[in-house]
């Protein structure tokens, strides 16, 4: 009897490696419960919903219609639509790359061209833009001396008040107060420039695809519109800008201000001193970001290299040593 | 052998004196750092900044 | 019809795993967690039911396949059959080894001990150095962005000519949203402050420990009991008086008479001497 049992159950064992024997299969099929591999067809449908031809043809129905919904919608095919290359009249032309005094990860403003280009915004581009984030204080210690900031504060009126009258009185700016405003509000700035509103300078930079490449290239690319195109009465052509037709008129000409240090008052000179600035206004953090990268990148680089270290020292016996095992004597 | 030692014996024996000693080179280390890496940023941007060219202003109006 | 060849024993054995044509072992796709080895009574109780010296009856029989020429089954047994008890002598496992063989490490052992303890303790201790260092800026930073903000400092002082207060007259300024006394006193007034007997007044305060210089008086104009703003140079002391609920201030801003429990509170100020300007702030 035991002889016999033991023999079923190796010829058992032996049978799970040879399901494949076509002989062998049928006779343990109910035994083992389940056949591993089989060229007979499978009597229960082997898949689900997700495999049938009718899913197949529905997903793939759905897939080109919402595909062809979108672009007879939107006229472009979805997702490689995006790439097509930007065209000069939408997009306005390509600003080029200018070698910034501050373009370097360690390069701070130049502070002297900040205060050319305060300069310049005041004496231009004042008339009819405002800077209404930047106040007299922010000048200081960026541009200007305490007292030459307080002075030129002092030359605007501003309203303040109630009084003790209850009457709002003017008075002369301080410190505390922002840059004045051409334009009392939105629609008189419109009604001042043909319709178009001269939008606020505090971030343009920030602002503007190109950032300060751009408003440079703006300043300095006014030229005469190419044969065939046609610019409306009141409208100025410059490439740079989106749709080419801008507004504003070229207003930077050369010796339009006066340095009072000296330097040359060009064209591109001004632009560049009056775009710095736009920058500064628009990052005024931009130095000490800077300053604080450095530092951060120095301490948090030894850090790792010493946490990288200390790991390695607190690992080490524990990945060098070595377990054994010594089995107990055979007790029998 | 005798240096390692010294600091050794002098610093990491004790944890009462390693301990504060890593707070006081922390204390000292956080001025020196912000001292030069203050000094580096200065020599790399100079002329730009404007503690750089404030003289060239104020001494004018004075 | 075939007949036997040789009286030879050959044994047609299954492999102990399927195995490709090319011999190469199939891995099975289903583990058979259900089959047991079989018992091993470990030669507790006599012999066991299958002898390991002998090949068992089913793997000697002499086997003949049909239809082709009646040869015998080419399959040699070179190894024992795997039964119970004896060893498997095809196995992929490496060989067994009396004794590991250590690899020599001694290159990479150091030196000098007490140099390696000393280094490790620095650089451990340099991480806790630059760790402590950055935990302070960190927490540093946090701090200050709770102080008051530019613009609020930059309201935060208010300048006053001198000049343009003559003697003996009251100016109101606004200050962080509250009104402030500044009044220019005559002599006379200043000797009136200093001729109180400091020790009977309610809050004692001599006129010095009020102002900077005698002939300015810089004061919050809020009254101490319930707020209200006083009036000046009204009341029974020549100073201020409270319309709300009657308190009297003397030339000094000290409390006389009425409800209030304090005098009127002196705040942050300097006197610039040299623009002629009193900051306060």
């Amino acid at each position: 009897m035991a002889s016999k049992a033991t023999t079923a159950r190796t010829l058992l064992r032996s049978s799970a490696w040879s399901t494949s024997s076509r002989t062998a299969a049928p006779s343990f099929k109910q035994s083992f419960g389940a056949r591993f591999a089989s060229t007979q067809s499978s009597t229960a449908p082997a898949s689900s919903v997700f495999t049938s031809g009718a899913t197949l043809a529905a997903a793939t129905g759905l897939t080109v219609g919402s595909i062809a919904w979108y672009t007879h919608l939107y006229g472009e095919l979805p997702l490689i639509g995006g790439v097509s290359a930007s065209s000069l009249a939408d997009n306005g032309l390509h600003p080029a790359e200018h070698p910034w005094s501050h373009k370097g990860v360690l390069d701070s403003f130049d502070h002297a061209s900040i205060r050319r280009g305060y300069q310049v915004y005041r004496e231009v581009c004042a008339a009819c833009h405002s800077l209404d984030r930047i106040a007299w204080r922010n000048l200081v210690g960026v541009s200007h001396a305490v007292d030459e900031v307080k002075e030129m504060a002092a030359e605007v009126e501003y309203e303040d008040g109630p009084n003790d009258q209850g009457e709002m009185f003017q008075r002369p700016g301080k410190l505390s107060d922002y840059m004045p405003k051409p334009y009392p509000n939105e629609e008189a700035a419109r009604a001042g420039n043909a319709g178009a509103l001269p939008p606020d300078l505090s971030l343009i930079v920030k602002a503007r695809h190109g950032a300060a490449d751009y408003v440079y290239s703006l300043l300095t690319g006014y030229i005469d519109p190419p044969a065939g195109v046609t610019v409306r009465e009141g409208l100025n052509y410059n490439p740079y800008f989106p749709g080419g037709a801008i507004a504003m008129a070229r207003v930077l000409f050369d010796g339009l201000v006066e340095y009072p240090d000296g330097t040359p008052a060009t064209t591109s000179q001004m632009a560049k001193d009056v775009t710095t600035f736009l920058h500064w206004a628009a990052e005024p953090e931009h130095d000490e970001r800077k300053k604080i990268g450095l530092q951060a990148l120095i301490i948090f680089g030894s850090l790792l290299t010493l946490s990288l270290y200390t790991k390695r020292f607190k690992w080490t016996p524990l990945k060098t040593r070595k377990i054994v095992y010594v089995p107990p004597k055979d007790a029998h | 052998m005798s240096l390692a030692n010294n600091f050794y014996n002098l610093i990491f024996k004790r944890n009462s004196v390693y301990v504060p000693v890593v707070f006081a080179s922390a204390f000292a280390f956080g001025i020196g750092f912000d001292l030069g890496t203050t000094a580096f940023w200065d020599s790399w941007n100079k002329g730009k900044q404007w503690k750089d060219i404030r003289h060239n202003y104020v001494q004018q109006e004075e | 019809m075939s007949t036997l060849a040789r009286s030879v024993t050959r044994v047609n054995l299954a492999p102990t795993v399927s195995q490709f044509s090319t011999g190469v072992p199939k891995a099975p796709v289903f583990v058979n967690f259900a089959a047991k080895a079989p018992h091993d009574a470990h030669g507790h109780h006599g012999p066991s039911a299958i002898r390991s010296d002998v090949a068992p009856s089913w793997a000697t029989e002499v086997k003949l396949r049909n239809g082709f020429n009646g040869l015998v089954s080419k399959t040699h047994v070179t190894a024992p059959p795997t039964v119970p008890g004896s060893f498997r002598h095809i196995h992929t496992s490496r060989a067994v080894q009396e004794a590991p063989e250590v690899p020599d490490y001694s290159s990479y052992k150091t030196s000098s001990g007490s140099n390696n303890r000393a280094l490790s303790y620095f650089l451990v201790g340099s991480m806790g150095v630059v760790s402590a260092s950055l935990a302070k800026s960190t927490v540093t930073g946090f701090l200050s962005s709770m102080a008051a903000s530019a613009d609020v400092l930059a309201l935060a002082k208010v300048e006053v000519e001198m000049a343009n207060i003559p003697e003996g007259k009251n100016v109101i300024i606004k200050w962080r949203g509250k009104p402030v006394f500044i009044r220019h006193r005559t002599p006379e007034e200043i000797e009136e402050a200093n001729s109180v007997d400091v020790k009977a007044l309610r809050d004692p305060q001599t006129d010095e420990a009020r102002t900077k210089q005698p002939e300015w008086l810089v004061m919050l104009g809020v009254c101490t009991h319930l707020g209200c703003v006083p009036i000046g140079e009204s009341g029974d002391y020549g100073g201020w008086f409270c319309p709300c609920h009657g308190s009297h201030y003397d030339i000094s801003g000290r409390i006389r008479a009425g409800p209030a429990p304090t005098n009127l509170e002196i705040p942050e100020y300097t006197i610039d001497e040299g623009a002629g300007k009193i900051v306060v702030g």
